[in-house]
């Protein structure tokens, strides 16, 4: 990269690209139920979720990366979400808020899914019926660890002993930068 | 000069010890016991209550206090008028199956009833009569409410449709079909409500266990073009239904 005075200085392009892909999330709004109220808190101007760069919510699958189910999701609804989720080009992430999108939350009953983790993978499940928009905010910036982290080259980590280990979020960081 | 509605709210409070619909008993000054209180619970069942209330509010508490058109209806329908019962103030006429679409429409032309307000089914889980519909309609001009209740088998749960007399009941019998069952006959499009048009049980039914039938509900596949899965949670469900 280059500085305005000529220089320049050196870096990887998985920091470059986590760094802008980590900044610019794009939701893709899958409002459900009441935690949905929470989400558009979220994205509104008090908690103002334009700080992490991600305040245009996409209505498009296309167009986003991110989909934050938000609420439960009935047997009838599943298809919909999934086919939603399918359209989403990838990279792409996904975060259950609240209680009834993570697990079925109080509506353990014949219509509703125990969890939509059943169905689409979930990167981040936000606790809370419903959870406060500061909680959203923290999932998001869950995702954005989880974004920097993200390797292009298979990397070893060894310990102290030499050993390979699974490779923390911090080490994938580090490797990423 | 009108009366102190501070002093009425007091009289309201000391008449009403008991305060079930037809009980019309009181404590005796200096009587120790205490009973709870319903200050809820209309009190037109109350001897001289109905009158009083009128006489203050004709608006008040008494709309739903009608024994003079379940009376009409006993005159002008004869056999097909079952049962008048009166309960929280609230005036329930059975009728029969067959006569419930002629009922509402002579309700609706003849008595002033433009409104369905709601209609529903009740899951008695009796041996015989198992079903109940019941249909809360309303005069708006007239301000009366009352309530409307056919009782069907479990063998033949089949109900006139009243969608000719209020169309409001179109999608209500929907829902009543989708979860209970009830097939309404002359419908003009009974599909079902809420659940998938595949699904094959009536979940509101009592029999109906609480997670649902194992396998009855897929789940979309897990990778884009794949195949349904049929119970992702089977093991769950099996084990709630066997206890």
């Amino acid at each position: 990269m280059f500085s305005e005075e000529g220089g320049f200085l050196t870096t990887s392009v998985d920091a470059v690209v986590n760094w802008a892909r980590s900044n610019s999330l794009m939701p893709m709004p899958m409002g459900l139920a009441c935690c949905a109220i929470e989400m558009m808190g979220f994205a509104g101007p008090k908690y103002d979720v334009a700080r992490f760069g991600s305040e245009a919510m996409r209505f498009s699958p296309r167009q986003a990366d991110l989909m934050i189910v938000a609420g439960w999701c009935s047997y009838k609804m599943a298809h919909t979400v999934r086919r939603i989720w399918d359209q989403m080009p990838g990279p792409k992430w996904c975060i259950a808020q609240g209680a009834c999108a993570s697990t079925g939350g109080m509506h353990r009953c014949y219509g509703v899914v125990q969890g939509i983790d059943n169905f689409v993978p979930v990167d981040v499940y936000i606790p809370g019926c419903p959870p406060r928009p500061e909680a959203v905010i923290h999932a998001l910036m869950d995702i954005q660890e989880k974004v920097r982290a993200h390797t292009s080259v298979a990397t070893d980590v060894r310990d102290d002993s030499g050993l390979i280990v699974e490779p923390t979020d911090e080490d994938r960081r580090l490797i990423a930068a | 000069m009108a009366q102190d509605p501070n002093t009425l709210a007091r009289e309201l409070h000391q008449t009403n010890h008991t305060g079930g619909p037809d009980d019309g008993a009181q404590i005796q000054p200096g009587e120790e016991k205490q009973t709870l209180k319903f200050y809820f619970t209309p009190r037109v069942g109350l001897a001289g209550e109905v009158k009083r209330l009128r006489e203050e509010n004709p608006h008040a508490k008494a709309a739903t206090y009608n024994p003079d058109i379940a009376d009409a209806l006993r005159q002008r329908f004869g056999g097909a008028i079952g049962e008048v019962t009166l309960y929280a103030g609230e005036t329930t006429v059975y009728v029969s199956r067959d006569a419930i679409a002629d009922v509402c429409r002579a309700l609706r032309d003849e008595m002033g009833f433009d409104y369905m307000t709601d209609m529903g089914t009740i899951d008695r889980f009796t041996e015989d009569d198992r079903f109940e519909v019941f249909y809360n309609i309303l005069n708006l001009s007239a301000k009366k409410r009352l309530r409307l209740k056919v009782r069907v088998d479990e063998e033949d749960p089949v109900v006139p449709s009243v969608v000719g007399v209020w169309s409001a009941a179109n999608w209500h019998e929907r829902e009543a079909w989708d979860m209970m069952g009830i097939k309404f006959e002359g419908h003009p499009d009974l599909r079902r409500m809420f659940m998938p048009e595949d699904f094959e049980y009536h979940p509101a039914r009592k029999e109906f266990p609480t997670l649902g039938i194992p396998g009855s509900l897929p789940l979309p596949a897990r990778e884009p073009d794949g195949e349904l899965q049929p119970d992702p949670f089977a093991s769950a469900h099996t084990a709630e239904a066997a206890e």
